[in-house]
């Protein structure tokens, strides 16, 4: 169990007073970011690109990647937005490194706006997180009050303010159009694409959308190099990443493991394995929205993003549920569907219609009134969501359906029978 | 979008985004099709010009994409997913399809996606026959349901405007209203509340949707969902037939159709056409000039005596008129024209009244408190009459008036020692606040031959002679605008009155009779 | 094309034997006839045919004769003036004033609702076009009249006449309505929701 991987983003976990600016800066705190002024913007997004790092909101698009797309050579202002809304069913990743050290997202968030030129970030937080906001106002004013934001930061002519946001704790404001349109003051809905918010994003101009986590990382590799990163993880996912686990185990919790880390050695190793007399009978690793896997998938599975998509799920923001003998599918089932039915933001048809529709059948199984085709039927109508709006919200609730339905579809037609609880 | 704009105040806007002077064309394929078009049109907008058929509902040329209906998808060769062809810009050599099997599929599950909460209310929605869903259903769709469970149930018959009714379960939230309010009005009174299923249509608490251009509403809303309070429950849409005309209701002089049911010869609405005048819109004014029109408010027949009203022939008419005008000396007759003829009209009735009589007195009938400068930014004019510029082209053309001067105006007829009038008067009579003291000094006069579309105008019993005169929709010719441009009026139906007759008929049988008197 | 062999005339030419013939087949037919009579007349046989109109006769149910308007439960008219019966009608003999009605429950109500019988060819097409079975054709026969006799029928007839005998109902599911139909909105009732699967969400 002990871990022969370094610690990147719960480096300080355990540290007396971590939150503070003092502890972060006797652990070499701000030291990335007075090097990253030296070395200049596009030296910056090299050494990302670099790095492999891959965005950790879910997506997994290349960070370096994406700060290349905004226009450089675009007069004006543009803006760099910490999207911890960190939404996802499941997750609870972010509100960690709020919790453990709220100033590597700060120090994060200097580098990637100083490497895309932006004078002015926000941190979109969601409003349920109140402990975390504190945290988060307080290492921002401690930042401003040590010269580390505001004009002129470091003696360096690079200035950059830093404004937190509370969203109202929809779903769809993590998606970083919504986030957006939030941010803007408009009802929470993804925006068309194209333009991306790249190139036309927050008030019109370019505006990067990163997770917190990806933020968080960005330091370390400034200070050890985009090579010294690549040496954890594999080939395409490189770096380390943070887990939250949930589920009927021993340890449950947020544990940092390289990617590519065998799914059964983290549930067994760090996780102590499963509480006495229970079995797996499912594993949902990247949130709600993820395909769930059945006990003989996850055997040889591993947590990186290739493994996870040739199995036919995703691995997400990392947030792996475990299932276990006594759950329900047809309650987890309806539990999830009835998330996506009140979370749509009703802008596009097929989700808006879908998702309620989709809850208006699995109301029907629930209560026992459906007939059995009523169970294909969820798969029909989630296969006909899919792929076909704005945002991702339509396939986040298609995708796990469909999985429910072809994988555990005997069981939900055994309860509509019998209304045997497996 | 903030709820604090004001409604009154309309700001002027651009109706369209200025077009970008682009010489560069992309040319692209949509069903083995080759298509050019100017760079960055979109996919959408390329089909439409060239008359492929892509279905959409939120789409709307006038306004911005929103994107959200999901209905205009098209499969793009060599892209994995499909996508809307209103948000994709067409690219060189692109290779489009509408016709695929998964579009198709697409297309048919849009349709069940927006038709499975829908009441399905036809028999008592005034869009049905020319409702979109509809027609798709018509078209793309004709499965059959999935749908077993009870609908999402939303309220009905929401008054939500001076002319709007909202039902919100027939709407499909396509967001064109929502566009509509706060891109060409500015009013932004209209905004979708709630998430997901349970989304509705509405205004802003407090706020009631009180522009003129609110009806455009109802035209642009593909489904039930806006009604209007005018036309709704008057008559169903298969019934009516439409023809294209000009909007005689100010001097924007908008492209319209109007529908009628032609049995009865009845009319019941007006709606927009699309043109440069125009674009789409027109406003809520305009859509009131079909009213005088229809039959109870015409001027049946004939009238030659002012105290029996007895309905005279025209033959009869016509001699009075002829025997009046040939006693009288060229001073003592006089012409008062409003300016809401046609330019053929005036062609023919100066051609004889001042080329061949020899009168020299003419006058323009205008309302007096009209600010003919005054345009509130979008289309309706200070202006009110529809063919001030053709009256004006056909007095300078003759030397009655000089380029910038003022054509004499109603006032001046007494003045002028004028003693029988011949009075071409205005057919849109609400633009004509001060019409009832103008006619009471039209009274006084001792001979006044009053030529009208509206029974209106002869209601008092003092005018002695009327003419009962066809209306716009009834007639052919041509407006011109403020700005010159031609507006073509063409033949809706025959006249709902049968001895209406239009100027040109009118002079020339007056004129075969004033030849018969000599 | 079939070819019909029929026997040839008597070849016999005396007028006599023909004379003969024609009689007494009469006489069989008069004697049949005559038994019948008075087997009738006096109550021994049943007649088969009807004594109208002093003897009145009916028709089956879906006998389509004279219109009627059927009610719902709550004796409202159940016509909501769709116009589909005037638009399939082949004679052009329906018309339908519509307007809106006090409860927004109804909606759309026939203001008038007149059939011009005269020119009605009893097709039965309205009530095929009828999406909400508003309107019948009944086992009624009887239109025969004079001049003077009003030949539209008006709304209040077709729905009321002494032989409907109080109206007809028909019963059918109505459609449920949304909870503030019938009420004045308040705008924060738009925002509340009735879409059951998410009772107890929000």
């Amino acid at each position: 169990m002990v871990a022969e991987y370094p610690k990147i983003l719960l480096a300080h976990q355990g540290l007396p007073d971590s939150r503070s600016l003092k502890t972060y800066l006797s652990q070499g705190g701000y030291e990335a970011a007075k090097k990253a002024i030296s070395m200049g913007p596009a030296q910056i997004i090299d050494e990302v690109k670099a790095s492999g790092l891959r965005g950790r909101g879910g997506a997994g698009f290349s960070t370096g990647m994406k700060w290349s797309f905004v226009p450089k050579d675009l007069p004006g202002a543009r803006y760099l937005i910490c999207n911890n809304d960190e939404s996802e069913p499941g997750t609870f990743k972010d509100r960690q490194i709020c919790t453990v050290s709220p100033h590597m997202i700060l120090e994060g968030m200097i580098i990637a706006g100083y490497a895309i030129g932006a004078a002015k970030g926000y941190i979109y937080t969601r409003w349920e997180f109140q402990k975390e906001i504190q945290y988060l106002e307080t290492a921002i004013k401690e930042a401003y009050e040590a010269g580390l934001l505001g004009k002129n930061i470091l003696n360096s002519s690079f200035s950059f303010d830093l404004d937190h946001y509370m969203g109202a704790g929809a779903y769809i404001c993590g998606e970083e159009t919504g986030l957006i349109s939030s941010l803007e003051g408009k009802k929470g809905q993804p925006k068309l694409k194209p333009p991306f918010p790249a190139v036309s994003g927050y008030l019109g101009r370019p505006t990067i959308v990163n997770n917190t986590e990806t933020l968080a990382v960005v330091p370390w590799i400034i200070n050890h190099g985009g090579k010294e990163y690549r040496k954890y993880g594999t080939e395409k996912s490189p770096g380390t990443k943070l887990f939250s686990i949930s589920g009927a185990l021993n340890r449950p919790g947020v544990y940092e493991v390289p990617l590519g880390y065998p799914l059964m050695k983290l549930i067994n190793d760090e996780c102590g394995g499963m509480q006495p007399g229970r079995t797996i009978k499912a594993v949902i690793p990247g949130g709600a929205s993820a395909p769930l896997l059945t006990p003989s998938e996850i055997q040889d599975a591993t947590l990186d993003y290739e493994c996870m998509a040739q199995k036919g799920t995703m691995l997400g923001s990392g947030a792996i549920m475990v299932i276990d003998d006594r759950q329900s599918m047809a309650d987890l089932l309806r539990i999830t569907i009835d998330f996506f039915a009140h979370e749509s933001c009703g802008q596009c048809t097929p989700c808006r219609e879908g998702t309620g529709w989709l809850a208006n059948i699995m109301m029907g199984i629930s209560e026992k009134t459906a007939k059995t085709e009523d169970v294909n039927r969820l798969g029909l109508v989630a296969k006909h969501m899919g792929g076909k709006t704005i945002c991702a919200l339509s396939d986040a609730c298609a995708m796990p359906v469909m999985s429910y339905v072809q994988k555990f579809g005997d069981e939900l037609r055994d309860y509509l029978k019998q209304g045997a609880v497996h | 979008m903030s709820p604090e704009t004001n409604q009154q105040a309309i700001k002027p806007v651009p109706l369209k985004p200025a077009e970008p002077v682009v010489k560069e064309t992309v040319t692209f394929t949509i069903n083995d099709k080759e298509i050019t078009v100017p760079k960055g049109t979109t996919v959408m907008a390329a089909a439409k010009q060239n008359d492929v058929y892509i279905p959409h509902f939120c789409w709307h040329p006038g306004l911005s994409v929103a994107g959200v209906c999901r209905f205009c998808m098209v499969k793009v060769e060599g892209r994995p997913k499909l996508e809307i062809g209103c948000n994709l810009t067409a690219t060189p050599g692109m290779k489009v399809s509408t016709l695929t099997p998964e579009v198709k599929e697409a297309h048919k599950w849009a349709l069940e996606f927006h038709l499975i909460n829908h009441p399905l209310d036809c028999p008592i929605c005034d869009q049905a026959g020319e409702c979109k869903l509809q027609d798709y259903y018509m078209e793309v769709g004709q499965y059959k349901s999935q749908m077993e469970r009870p609908k999402v149930l939303k309220p009905k018959a929401i008054d939500v405007g001076d002319d709007l009714v909202l039902d919100t379960e027939r709407c499909i939230l396509c967001d064109r209203c929502v566009r509509f309010e706060a891109e060409v009005t500015k009013t932004a009174a209209l905004g979708i509340f709630n998430r997901g299923d349970r989304a509705v249509i509405g205004t802003y608490p407090g706020k009631k949707i009180s522009h003129q251009y609110q009806t455009n509403i109802v035209d642009i809303c593909p489904v039930g969902a806006f009604t209007s309070k005018d036309f709704r429950f008057k008559q169903r849409v298969w019934f009516l037939k439409h023809k294209p005309t000009i909007c005689p209701g100010c001097s924007t002089g908008c492209h319209v159709d109007v529908y009628g049911k032609p049995d009865t010869r009845t009319y019941y609405r007006v709606k927009p056409r699309e043109s440069d005048v125009n674009q789409f819109w027109m406003c809520d004014t305009g859509r009131k000039t079909y009213k005088h029109l229809n039959q109870e408010n015409r001027l049946r027949g004939a009238i030659t005596s002012g105290a029996s009203r007895k309905r005279a022939t025209l033959a009869e008419a016509y001699q009075v008129l002829a025997e009046k005008i040939k006693s009288a000396s060229v001073q003592d007759l006089a012409l008062l024209v409003a300016p809401q003829y046609t330019c053929e009209e005036y062609q023919k009735f100066f051609e004889f009244f001042v080329d061949k009589l020899k009168i020299t007195k003419v006058f323009e009938w205008r309302e007096p408190t009209e600010d003919r400068k005054a345009f509130d930014g979008i289309l309706y004019r200070g202006d009110k009459n529809p063919n001030s510029l053709g009256l004006r082209q056909s007095l300078e053309k003759r030397g009655l008036v000089k380029p910038g001067q003022e054509i004499p105006g109603f006032n001046d007829v007494a003045a002028s020692g004028a003693t029988c009038v011949i009075a071409l008067a205005p057919e849109i009579l609400f633009q004509y606040p001060s019409l009832a003291s103008q006619m009471a000094l039209l009274e006084e006069l001792s001979f006044v031959s009053l030529w009208t579309v509206s029974a209106d105008l002869v209601a008092s019993k003092k005018i002695k002679h009327a003419l009962p005169m066809k209306g716009f929709a009834e007639k052919t010719g041509t407006f011109l605008n403020f700005e010159g441009k031609v507006g073509q009026l063409q033949e809706a139906f025959p006249s709902a009155v049968e001895d209406a007759r239009d100027i040109s008929e009118t002079v020339t049988s007056l004129g075969e009779v004033l030849m018969g008197l000599s | 094309m079939g070819v019909i062999k029929v026997g040839l005339p008597p070849k016999d030419n005396n007028l006599f034997q023909l004379a003969q013939g024609y009689f007494s087949t009469i006489t069989t037919g008069m004697i049949k006839t005559g038994a019948i009579f008075w087997k009738q007349i006096s109550g021994k046989e049943k007649t088969n045919t009807l004594e109208w109109p002093e003897e009145p006769a009916t028709y089956g149910d879906r006998f389509k004769g004279k219109h009627f308007l059927t009610r719902r439960e709550d004796g409202q008219i159940r016509c909501t003036a769709c116009f589909l019966c005037a638009t399939a009608c082949p004679a052009e003999c329906i018309h339908i004033v519509a307007g809106q009605h006090p409860t927004n429950e109804v909606e759309k109500f026939p203001v008038r609702f007149e059939i011009d019988i005269l020119r009605c060819v009893f097709c039965g097409f309205c009530e095929e076009a009828c999406p909400v079975d508003a309107i019948r054709l009944g086992p009624e026969y009887v239109m025969a009249g004079l001049a003077g006799e009003k030949w539209v029928y008006t709304k209040d007839y077709l729905a009321d006449r002494s032989q409907l005998q109080g109206g007809i109902t028909s019963v059918k599911d109505e459609n449920v309505k949304h909870f503030t139909v019938d009420t004045k909105i308040d705008p924060e009732d738009l925002l509340a929701t009735d879409a059951p699967h998410m009772r107890g969400h929000s």
